[in-house]
């Protein structure tokens, strides 16, 4: 298995003396994020996330399908996240590694188990039709802090998605093309946002935000909070690592909150902008659907 | 959890326990007797989440948990069920003979799918295959008769399907073989299905007392710790030279000959006839009715000892290290790649004190006897029933 | 089935009838297994786990399960067992098929155990001094024989056990329990009462979270919440928590602490040390 190399003992106490003056090497502050960016592709539900230099891919998709069994009410609702080798020369195909499955585990936990898409209304016929989202998650370049900017693309990707426009006549399905009836979005509950704290030294007293793929590498421990605006919990995951104090991981939420609901408006602000782009007609666009025409669907 | 991990013994040690092994007596390294086993505590019913559990360990400190867990289920009817039944003809069932005394009604046989059988093993993927081969030998011994599968039998809509989760859960020390044989043994003389109340083919429904609930293996009513009827059980048997050894070490099994998995059946009900000829070609031994038992031969298996694997000794003859092998080798002998072939020489005949590994197949006459003393009256296959019937299981 | 919280406003009684801030009953042995390094058994209410340790010790080839807490993203870096100089904790777990209430046969590759496997791992990385023993390995396979709640917990107990077991030096024990919120998060009500110690029913109706702390300090070194929960109400689970746990650390001390003094009486501890040359208290 090939690994990646590892940063050197002097790279290691360089960095790690810095922090404990508070000093990052790209000079950011403990709480500050790297610049996020958001673009969409041309198609819907395509979300393009960069996070310094950090890249990650989402891409949504619907599919017709059968419901499960044991679940004839509910639609179909699942996130694949592939680690390429192009991110990392230790990232394998087909052979998940720990980081895949963590990241992976916590998108699942983070957007699927909280709710926040409507997994009922993707329901068309009771035990014979529902629609099947899928989201895949590409992480181009790996810079650190993988798991914010997963849960970003995947948010914002769904977000923006469209799905085909359905209708039931009479025990009759008809599922319109995009040229006969303009795509409608999922049905979204609410928007939850990872937030990674990185703690450092032996009693883990020092605590950053956003940490680079070298201050991952030689972090003690890391706590993943997940929190929509409304300052719900959508998940904790402090999976083992340096021992932190209960007080300081209740602040930690705290600052979590802050910069999830950040994180909400970037969002918000990125899908209005994007949907002015597309509605190139202004007004006319509402009343034509030959406007609205989207190619590629 | 191949049979043939790895042993740390030396071609000297190995040739040391071989020739202790072969002594008339044997003598084996933990003093046991040739047909003796492993001291063991064993208790069931400990999990009150399962139809059946038991748990084993023996004094060398491997430990095994079995839990029995039953669910209904829809038997699928075949297309021609009714055209055999009423023809009364047995079925056929995939590598499992029909006893003859049911042949007049087919209508109670089962089918193997009816049960799953999963074994763990700690710190081994559970598709290797080594764990696979244990699975099957264990299923293959409960499902060498059809009677195991037809105690599933609800009606002719429904059956049980039963699920045996075998772990081992210290490291492997040894083959675990004939723990997990054990160990299932008892998990399913303590296993209980809900009390049937239902009638006929309607849907089944159960009396939810469970203190009503009988034993998958029925017990004699006059008598409540008295078993009919004993599911099998499968011995690993080794032969080393003339010496027949049961329950090998795994440092015993490094230098088996040949090794055996037998798998026994006791049914006490009155002596019956029992079809020759199975799928495996396997003769079956019953010894008539009466008193004791009536044990019978359900599957042998050879398990691939380790001994094959491990290094031969070098004779001193062929040593260059003795001086003895300069003859054949060239000037400045010694390299490695010139010692090789003297080593295969000296491999083809036996010199006294050096290790060689036990190449080609068994004799049929040990193979015989192997058997043979395990379902000889007197035993150890009774002795080990005789155990295990010591055992609570209610 | 939903749980029926409004019988709890009225006794304050739970389903099991416990009252809030009550532990269920636990259970625990150590020194279950004779060839093992360390071993252990531990009952919290109706989940059962054991534990058997091997090592440290030379690690071997790689086998496919097991994750190990070096190298990774979650990890505190270090490489493979081989070359590192901290020794490697190598966590397997078991999920027996009959541990539920319906069959369910999770294989070695489910997410969710690979998950458990590496909070394990790293969880006790940082607790046993694995910088004593380089280049070396330390296997752990935890067997959940039955589960009823509070799983992730009750592993970390049995693992904490095992290894005082194993005698592997470590800072202090970690132990964990679970915490939980009497309402749901759709009810913003404020009069919701923390609850301790969650069975299976409670875990699926009920907001909680898993809670590992080190010794008795407040320090937490796994903190895992799978739940949807207003951020108000994480202070008080989190406080009810770490009481648990230290409540926890009480009981397996007094295990570990009867099993030495037994060790003493049977002379199977060196002679020399006598039960009063060990302080237990």
């Amino acid at each position: 298995m090939p690994r990646e190399a590892e940063p050197s003992l002097n790279e290691r106490q360089f960095v790690l003396q810095a922090l404990q003056d508070s000093i990052r090497l790209d000079g950011r502050e403990l709480d500050q994020y790297r610049p996020l960016e958001l673009t969409f592709g041309d198609q819907y539900g395509v979300a393009d996330v960069t996070l310094g230099k950090t890249r990650v891919l989402a891409k949504a998709s619907a599919e017709l399908t059968v419901p499960y069994a044991d679940r004839p009410l509910d639609g179909i609702f699942n996130i694949a996240t592939e680690l390429s080798p192009m991110t990392s020369p230790a990232f394998e195909v087909n052979r998940p590694t720990e980081t895949e499955v963590l990241i992976s585990r916590l998108l699942e936990k983070t957007v699927r188990r909280s709710g926040a898409l409507d997994t009922e209304s993707l329901c068309l016929v009771a035990g014979q039709k529902c629609w099947s989202i899928r989201v895949d998650v590409h992480v181009l370049s790996h810079d650190g802090n993988l798991i914010d900017a997963a849960c970003f693309a995947v948010v914002a990707a769904l977000r923006h998605f469209r799905k085909p426009d359905t209708s039931m006549e009479g025990g009759v399905l008809t599922v319109y093309t995009p040229a006969e009836r303009e795509p409608v979005p999922l049905s979204w509950l609410h928007s939850p946002f990872c937030v990674t704290w990185s703690f450092f030294g032996e009693e883990g007293d020092i605590a950053l935000l956003d940490a680079t793929w070298m201050e991952e590498q030689v972090r003690s421990g890391s706590c993943t909070i997940s929190l929509n605006k409304h300052g719900e919990i959508c998940q904790i995951a402090k999976l083992g690592g340096v021992p932190v104090e209960a007080v300081s991981l209740l602040q930690c939420t705290n600052v979590a909150l802050i910069k999830a609901k950040d994180m909400s408006s970037k969002l918000d602000k990125w899908l209005a902008e994007d949907a002015k782009r597309r509605d190139k007609g202004g007004l006319l666009a509402e009343l034509s659907a030959e406007n609205d025409r989207v190619p590629d669907i | 959890m191949a049979s043939s991990q790895h042993v740390l013994l030396s071609p000297a040690e190995l040739s040391y326990l071989h020739s202790s092994l072969s002594l008339t007596p044997p003598i084996r390294p933990d003093g046991r007797s040739p047909t003796q086993y492993r001291p063991l505590s064993a208790e069931t019913g400990i999990l009150p989440g399962t139809n059946g559990s038991a748990r084993i360990c023996f004094a060398d400190g491997t430990e095994a948990i079995v839990g029995v867990k039953a669910e209904v289920e829809k038997t699928k009817r075949r297309w021609d069920d009714d055209a055999i039944y009423s023809e009364n003809q047995p079925t056929e069932g995939e590598g499992q003979q029909q006893p003859g005394r049911d042949g007049d009604n087919g209508e109670e046989s089962g089918s193997s799918e009816w049960v799953e059988l999963t074994v763990e093993i700690p710190g081994y993927r559970d598709d290797d295959s080594g764990t696979i081969f244990l699975g099957q030998m264990l299923s293959e011994a409960l499902l060498a008769d059809g009677g195991f599968v037809r105690k599933l039998r609800i009606n002719r809509r429904f059956h049980w399907r039963l699920y045996l989760d075998i772990l081992l859960i210290s490291p492997p020390l040894s083959y675990p073989l004939p723990l997990l044989s054990l160990t299932t043994h008892l998990a399913l003389l303590a296993t209980r299905l809900p009390k049937l109340k239902s009638e006929g083919d309607e849907d089944p429904f159960f009396d939810d007392d469970w203190a009503a609930a009988p034993y998958l293996y029925p017990r004699d009513p006059s008598n409540k710790q008295k078993v009919v009827e004993r599911p099998p059980v499968t011995l690993l048997v080794m032969a080393v030279g003339g010496n027949i050894i049961f329950d090998p070490s795994k440092e015993e099994l490094a230098v088996a000959d040949v090794a055996l998995a037998v798998s026994i059946g006791d049914d006490a009900s009155t002596a019956q006839q029992i079809q020759g000829g199975d799928k495996m070609d396997v003769d079956s031994f019953s010894h008539g009715s009466g008193s004791g038992r009536n044990l019978k031969l359900l599957s042998i298996r050879t398990v691939d000892p380790p001994s094959r694997l491990t290094p031969p000794g070098v004779a001193n003859a062929a040593n260059s290290a003795y001086g003895h092998a300069q003859v054949v080798s060239s000037a400045g002998a010694g390299g490695n790649s010139q010692k090789m072939p003297e080593a295969r020489q000296t491999e083809s005949e036996a010199v006294e004190g050096v290790w060689k590994p036990p190449r080609g197949g068994a004799k049929a006459i040990v193979m015989g006897a192997l058997v043979q003393k395990v379902l000889i009256r007197g035993g150890v296959a009774d002795e080990v029933l005789d155990a295990l019937e010591g055992v609570d299981t209610s | 089935m939903p749980l029926d919280t409004s019988t709890y406003g009225l006794a304050l009684l739970r389903v099991d009838g416990r009252r809030w801030n009550e532990l269920r009953r636990i259970y625990a042995q150590i020194r279950t297994q004779a060839a093992a390094d360390g071993s252990s058994y531990l009952e919290m209410g109706h989940t059962k786990v054991m534990c058997v340790v091997t090592g440290p010790s030379e690690p071997g080839p790689r086998r496919g399960a097991g994750i190990s807490s070096a190298g990774g993203a979650g990890g505190g870096g270090g490489g493979a067992g081989g070359q590192s100089k901290d020794a490697e904790v190598v966590v397997n777990i078991v999920i027996a098929g009959f541990s539920s209430v319906d069959r369910k046969r999770r294989g070695r590759s489910d997410k969710r155990t690979l998950e458990m496997q590496s909070t394990l791992a790293n969880t006790l990385a940082a607790t046993l001094h694995t910088h004593l023993f380089p280049h070396s390995q330390i296997t752990i396979s935890l067997h959940v024989l039955s589960q009823d709640g509070s799983l992730l917990a009750a592993l970390i107990n049995a693992a904490t056990l095992a290894c005082v077991d194993a005698g592997i030096p470590m800072t202090d024990y970690v132990t964990a329990c679970t915490a939980g919120s009497t309402s749901t998060y759709a009810a913003n009500d404020e009069g919701a009462d923390p609850l301790l110690d969650l069975n299976h029913q409670e875990e699926q109706e009920l907001p909680g979270l898993t809670v590992a702390t080190l010794g008795e300090s407040d320090r937490v070194v796994a903190l895992v919440c799978e739940s949807r929960v207003q951020i108000s109400r994480l202070e008080g689970m989190l406080a009810v928590g770490v009481d648990g746990c230290k409540q926890v650390r009480e009981i397996l001390d007094q295990v570990i602490k009867a099993q030495g003094q037994k060790m003493i009486l049977e002379g199977t501890v060196d002679k020399g040390t006598g039960l009063n040359d060990m302080d237990l208290d």
